[in-house]
């Protein structure tokens, strides 16, 4: 049970942290720049270019820090939320001693 | 002397040469009517972060973009397919000026029917207004910058509008175009209105607007106004501020995650003799005026009917400039007709610019 747990943790931590290093756009490059064809700069132009991730493992790193954008997203709301009561609730609370007065 | 020490002399230095504790200070003590109308002030500075996406993302792409005719095409493809994450530098560039474009409309249209643009406010609208124009603008001019098929035919149809003015109709057209036809000296031209004239403007508008909004303070619905009862406030700082980070983030991972999953394509560079491709279409804040064009007929009566359609055009947007004068009695029938219209004209825009879809 034990062992399952701590490989479900390793395998969530490799999922995670994988993307950081996929992401780096030197890889994504050369990987990209080996695909290319030797085609002249005037023919490249005549074609309709489709804008996205040019290969597999650079379209992962980006889903992935999409995902990962979101969780901090969702984190910092949360924090924000916290903060936001707390204010209101600081104010509320001089503004009712404003009025007593 | 202590780290803090030396922070509160730092600040005490800073604050006496700039008199910047009397701005937090403003901030401190500016408050926020709270109603249910609150949500619409969020739209404001919704409008200011796009902008600054728009500024940020658009000095990454001015590094390697070349502003000629035989560059520009083949540098905005070397900008998606060669330059690190240079396709998402694009598409955020792209959707941001789409979203800030459809937050400044649902800016104007909440002013609009809720009368904030009522007195002492009509100066703080005009200003609006012109920030309106000059997103335009720049949305009209960052178009044709890639200097694709689409965009040169969208161009043409678009600098062609002006010569139905009488009079001064042809001089603008040569003005935008910088000469009879769209050239290479088009897209240096309108490079130049988009990275350094519009910017300008955009600028010094907006410190107009945000000076105006500060002295005036926000407007309150003329709901809760006629009511004339005391209005629950929030401070500006730090409970406002708060509020707003959270919209903030919100929007920017939606356009971060449009940017990634939609980001827009580029035709095949632009050939000044090959003639118009099918399906010409501006950008899609300028469809409901491409339809209303698209389908008013070639003469009416005696006079032409191009000259007739950017006759009203103008007219409308006059009307719209100078809403707050003409609305001078908001609670009173006109203006409640002025509302109506508001709505109407929703209405028309959506349903044109879906026919101009279809």
């Amino acid at each position: 049970m034990r062992k399952k747990k701590k490989f479900i943790i390793l395998f969530v931590l490799v999922i995670s942290f994988h993307s950081f290093f996929l992401l780096k756009p030197d890889f994504a490059q050369q990987v990209g720049q080996k695909e290319k064809t030797e085609m002249t700069q005037e023919e490249e132009s005549q074609e309709k270019i489709i804008s996205g991730p040019q290969n597999i493992k650079e379209s992962t790193g980006i889903y992935v820090f999409v995902a990962w954008m979101w969780l901090a997203i969702f984190v910092l709301i949360y924090i924000l939320n916290l903060k936001i009561k707390e204010v209101d609730r600081l104010f509320e609370i001089r503004f009712i001693s404003e009025k007593k007065k | 002397m202590s780290s803090t020490g030396r922070y509160k002399g730092f600040q005490s230095w800073l604050d006496e040469r700039s008199g910047l504790s009397e701005i937090f200070r403003f901030l401190r003590e500016k408050k926020i009517p709270q109603h249910r109308h609150s949500m619409w002030y969020y739209t404001g500075s919704a409008i200011l972060l796009f902008f600054a996406i728009q500024v940020i993302t658009g000095f990454l792409l001015v590094f390697y973009y070349n502003p000629t005719l035989e560059g520009a095409n083949a540098s905005v493809a070397r900008i998606m397919t060669e330059v690190p994450l240079g396709w998402i530098i694009r598409s955020v560039h792209s959707w941001s000026a789409s979203f800030m474009i459809a937050f400044v409309f649902v800016h104007l249209l909440s002013i609009w029917i809720t009368k904030a643009y009522r007195k002492p406010r009509e100066m703080t609208w005009m200003s609006g207004v012109f920030l309106l124009f000059v997103s335009l603008a720049f949305g009209f001019t960052g178009y044709l910058l890639p200097w694709d098929d689409l965009s040169l035919s969208a161009t043409k149809v678009g600098t062609d509008i002006p010569r139905s003015i009488p009079v001064i109709g042809v001089w603008v057209t040569k003005l935008l175009r910088g000469g009879e036809d769209v050239t290479g000296d088009t897209l240096t031209r309108f490079f130049g209105f988009h990275v350094s004239i519009l910017p300008v403007f955009l600028l010094a508008f907006l410190a107009i607007h945000v000076y105006l909004i500060q002295k005036q303070g926000m407007s309150i619905p003329l709901v809760a106004e006629k009511k004339d009862e005391k209005m629950k406030e929030l401070p500006f700082w730090p409970n406002f501020v708060y509020r707003e980070m959270v919209v903030w983030l919100v929007l920017t991972g939606i356009l971060f995650s449009v940017a990634v999953f939609f980001p827009p394509s580029l035709d095949k560079a632009a050939d000044l003799m090959a003639p118009a491709p099918e399906g010409i279409r501006p950008e899609w804040y300028f469809l409901f005026l491409f339809q209303m064009l698209k389908i008013f007929p070639a003469k009416i009566l005696f006079v032409n009917g191009d000259t007739l359609a950017v006759l009203l055009i103008f007219l409308g947007v006059v009307a719209f400039f100078f809403l707050p004068l003409i609305d001078n009695k908001p609670e009173e029938k006109k203006g409640k007709i002025i509302t109506i219209i508001a709505y109407l004209f929703i209405v028309y825009a959506v349903a044109m610019t879906i026919w101009s879809l279809l």
